[in-house]
C-alpha cells in the first residue's frame, strides 16, 4: 500500500499566509476563498535579504513563498548540503499572466524591446528552480498541468504522484501542492498550498506528523481513516487533523 | 522494478519532415530543417533562422499551429488501448493563441481557456479516444524526457500497462523573441559541441511513444521496438537559466539512470546529448560525461544542428531517433560541426557514427536547472 507522512504545509491565501497552524501565522488556515491575493513580501518568505526575491513575478513569489512556508514548517528552511528532495506543483493558469505582460513589451517595440527578464519567467517550473537554489533541492522539479475533466478528485492526482515518487525510492522528500494566481485551478482561489511529504517510516516529532496519507486498494486516497475524495477535503483535513494533534 | 518496459509504437513530425523512417533518413544524409522564419518578421531579432516544419498551417484563422500538428503526429501511431495512461509535454502549448489574443487592441491582458496547458492532455485524450483525461508534465526542455521516465515508473512498478508519451512545441514569436532577448540564439545555424559555437536554433516538432508492459505488449501482438532501462532526474540547485558549470545535477541524473537500468557505465555504447549548441550547456555536457565515463571515447551526438531546439519535445524526439540508432548502431551527425570541442573530438563527427553495443543514453537538461536522462535499450528489429 502507497503511504507517505506530511511533515509540514505552507499556505499563501487572500487571507494572508502562513506556515502549518503556527500562531505567528497572519491568519487561521483553513479556507482558500476568492478575492485579492496581499502582496508576497521577501521578509515573509526568506530569512536574509535576497536581491531576485524583487524580480520574481507574482507567480514565481507565490509559489516560491508556498514552498519557502511549507519548509520552514517541516524544520527544512536551513540546510548545509544540497538534498534530494523533489518539487511537485500542479498549476492550471500557471504563469500565463507573466506570459502577457512579457509578450507585451515585444509588442511595444516590434521585438526590440522584449525583456529577458521577464521571458525567464514564461516558464511556469521557472520558481521551482528559484526554490532549489535557495534550498537546496536537488530531486526532481515539475510542473504538473491535469488534463480538464471536471473531476474534483482528478485534482489529488499530483499528490498520489508524490507518493509514488517516494514509494518508488527517486526522492527522499516530495513537496507536492498548487499554485494559481486566479480562481481556475484546483484550489478555486487564487493561492498557494504546499505540503511536505516524507515516507511514513521517518520519525517526526512536530505535531503534523499525525496526519497520515495513504492509498487503499482501491485506489482511495485516506488520511487517518479517512476517505479524502477532493483537495477541499485533504484542506479541511489538514486544519482539523493538525488542530487536534 | 516489477515489470519491464517498452517502446512499442512511435511518431515523429520535425523540421525534416513527418514520419520516423523519413526523418531518420534526411538526418543521415546530412540534411538541416533550418531555415528562414517566415511566420513572422524577424527584422529586429538577432536571427532569422529556425527549423519550422514545412507548410505547418492553423486549421482556420483564429486557431493554433498546434493542433494540426499534432494531427500530423497522432495519424502515424496504430491504434492505441482505450485504458492507456496520458502524459504530454509541452512547455508553452498553442502559444499563437496568446500572441492573438495580445495583438487585439481590446484584449486587456485577458488570457484564452486555450492557451491553458490542460487542454493538450485534454485534446489528445478526445483524439486517441482515451478513458485517461491526461496531465501535461511541464519542465522546460527535460519535459518529454520526464514525461517518458513517469511513465516508465508507472509501468515498472505495476500502476499501469500502456502509457502514450505525446510532446510537442511550435516556433512562435514569443519563445523566439525571448530567446533572442537572452542573446541565446546563434546568428548562423546552430553548431552544437563546435568550438565556435555561439547558441541555439529554436525548433518544432512532435513526438509520441507508446510504452507498455512486457504482458502488454504480448496481448496486444505489438513489437517491443526498445525497452526502457532506467531513467533519472536532478536538479543543480544552482541558477535558474544557466547550467551548473560542473554538470552536478547532469552527473547525479546519469548515476541514477544506470544505477536503475542495473548495468555498468561499460555497457553504454552511445549517447544521445542535449547538445544545445550553447556555450555553456555544451560545456557543462562536456564536463559531465567526462565526469561519468572518463576517457571513454564514447559516440555522442546531437542533433539540435539539424532539427532546432525543440524545447519541450525535445527529449522526445530524441528517444524516438535514438531507437532508429540502436535498430542500425549508428548515430546521426552532428549537423553544424565544423571544428569539434577538444575534450571530445573524438567522439562527435559532422558524419554518422557506428557503434557497437545494445545501450544508449539520452540526456536533457533546461531552464530551472532541471536535468533528466534515459537509459534505452535495443529491442527486436524495427
Amino acid at each position: 500500500m502507497l503511504s507517505a507522512d506530511i511533515c509540514g504545509f505552507g499556505w499563501v491565501s487572500v487571507d494572508g499566509l502562513g506556515a502549518g497552524l503556527s500562531a505567528t501565522n497572519s491568519c487561521p488556515f483553513g479556507e482558500f476563498r476568492r478575492g485579492e491575493l496581499p502582496p508576497v513580501q521577501r521578509k515573509d518568505v526568506l530569512s536574509r535579504p535576497d536581491r531576485s526575491f524583487g524580480r520574481m513575478d507574482q507567480f514565481s513569489r507565490l509559489g516560491l513563498a508556498g514552498i519557502a512556508l511549507a519548509l520552514r514548517d517541516a524544520g527544512l528552511e536551513t540546510w548545509q548540503d544540497k538534498r534530494n528532495i523533489g518539487v511537485l506543483a500542479a498549476t492550471v493558469t500557471g504563469c500565463m499572466y507573466t506570459d502577457v505582460d512579457y509578450f507585451k513589451t515585444v509588442l511595444e517595440g516590434q521585438g526590440l524591446f522584449a525583456s529577458p527578464q521577464l521571458f525567464a519567467y514564461t516558464l511556469p517550473n521557472t520558481f521551482l528552480g528559484e526554490a532549489a537554489l535557495r534550498f537546496g533541492l536537488t530531486g526532481n522539479c515539475q510542473v504538473l498541468n491535469s488534463g480538464i475533466n471536471g473531476d474534483e478528485s482528478h485534482a489529488l492526482a499530483v499528490v498520489r504522484t508524490a507518493m509514488e515518487s517516494i514509494a518508488w525510492g527517486e526522492n527522499e522528500k516530495v513537496i507536492v501542492g498548487y499554485c494559481d494566481l486566479g480562481d481556475q485551478g484546483a484550489l478555486h482561489a487564487p493561492g498557494a498550498l504546499f505540503m511536505v511529504l516524507q515516507p511514513s517510516t521517518v520519525a517526526q516529532a512536530d505535531s503534523v506528523a499525525a496526519l497520515k496519507l495513504a492509498v487503499d486498494e482501491q485506489g482511495r486516497l485516506r488520511s487517518n481513516d479517512r476517505t479524502i475524495c477532493s483537495l477541499q477535503d485533504l484542506i479541511k483535513h489538514l486544519a482539523c487533523t493538525s488542530s487536534s494533534a | 522494478m516489477e515489470h519491464s518496459v517498452h517502446i512499442t509504437d512511435c511518431a515523429l513530425v520535425t523540421g525534416l519532415g513527418v514520419g520516423v523512417d523519413h526523418v531518420w533518413s534526411q538526418l543521415l544524409a546530412g540534411k538541416t530543417a533550418i531555415r528562414d522564419v517566415e511566420r513572422f518578421s524577424t527584422k529586429n531579432y538577432i536571427t532569422n533562422l529556425a527549423a519550422t516544419v514545412p507548410d505547418l498551417r492553423a486549421a482556420a484563422a483564429g486557431q493554433s499551429r498546434l493542433y494540426p500538428l499534432l494531427e500530423m503526429l497522432l495519424a502515424q501511431l496504430a491504434e492505441v488501448p482505450a485504458q492507456a495512461r496520458l502524459i504530454t509535454a509541452t512547455t508553452k502549448g498553442a502559444i499563437d493563441l496568446l500572441e492573438m489574443q495580445c495583438r487585439q487592441p481590446d484584449s486587456a491582458g485577458k488570457v484564452p481557456e486555450q492557451v491553458q496547458l490542460g487542454t493538450v492532455p485534454s485534446w489528445v485524450a478526445h483524439k486517441l479516444r482515451l478513458q485517461d483525461c491526461g496531465i501535461n508534465v511541464n519542465a522546460a526542455c527535460t519535459s518529454s524526457t520526464l514525461a517518458i521516465a513517469r511513465g516508465a515508473a508507472l509501468i515498472a512498478h505495476g500502476g499501469a500497462e500502456v502509457v502514450v508519451v505525446v510532446c510537442a512545441d511550435l516556433v512562435s514569436e514569443f519563445v523566439f523573441s525571448g530567446f533572442s532577448a537572452l542573446q541565446a540564439l546563434a546568428v548562423e545555424a546552430s553548431r552544437p559541441f563546435d568550438c565556435q559555437r555561439s547558441g541555439l536554433t529554436l525548433g518544432e516538432g512532435a513526438a509520441a511513444l507508446v510504452l507498455m508492459s512486457a504482458e502488454a505488449a504480448q496481448r496486444y501482438g505489438c513489437k517491443k521496438l526498445a525497452q526502457v532501462r532506467g531513467w533519472g532526474a536532478a536538479n543543480d540547485a544552482n541558477h535558474i537559466t544557466a547550467p551548473a558549470r560542473d554538470g552536478c545535477g547532469l552527473i547525479q541524473t546519469i548515476k541514477q539512470a544506470v544505477a536503475q537500468a542495473q548495468i555498468e557505465l561499460d555497457d553504454v555504447a552511445a549517447i544521445s546529448a542535449h547538445g544545445t549548441g550553447t556555450i555553456y550547456n555544451d560545456m557543462m555536457e562536456i564536463t559531465a560525461f567526462r565526469a561519468v565515463f572518463g576517457e571513454r571515447q564514447l559516440p555522442l551526438s546531437s542533433i539540435k544542428g539539424a532539427l532546432g531546439h525543440t524545447l519541450g519535445a525535445a527529449g522526445g524526439i530524441e528517444a524516438v531517433l535514438a531507437l532508429k540508432s540502436l535498430d542500425t548502431g549508428i548515430v546521426p551527425p552532428t549537423c553544424g560541426l565544423l571544428s569539434p570541442e577538444q575534450l571530445i573530438a573524438k567522439q562527435v563527427s559532422s558524419d554518422k557514427q557506428t557503434f557497437c553495443g545494445d545501450m544508449l543514453l539520452s540526456t536533457n537538461s533546461g531552464f530551472g536547472g532541471v536535468n533528466a536522462a534515459l537509459v534505452l535499450q535495443r529491442g527486436e528489429q524495427c
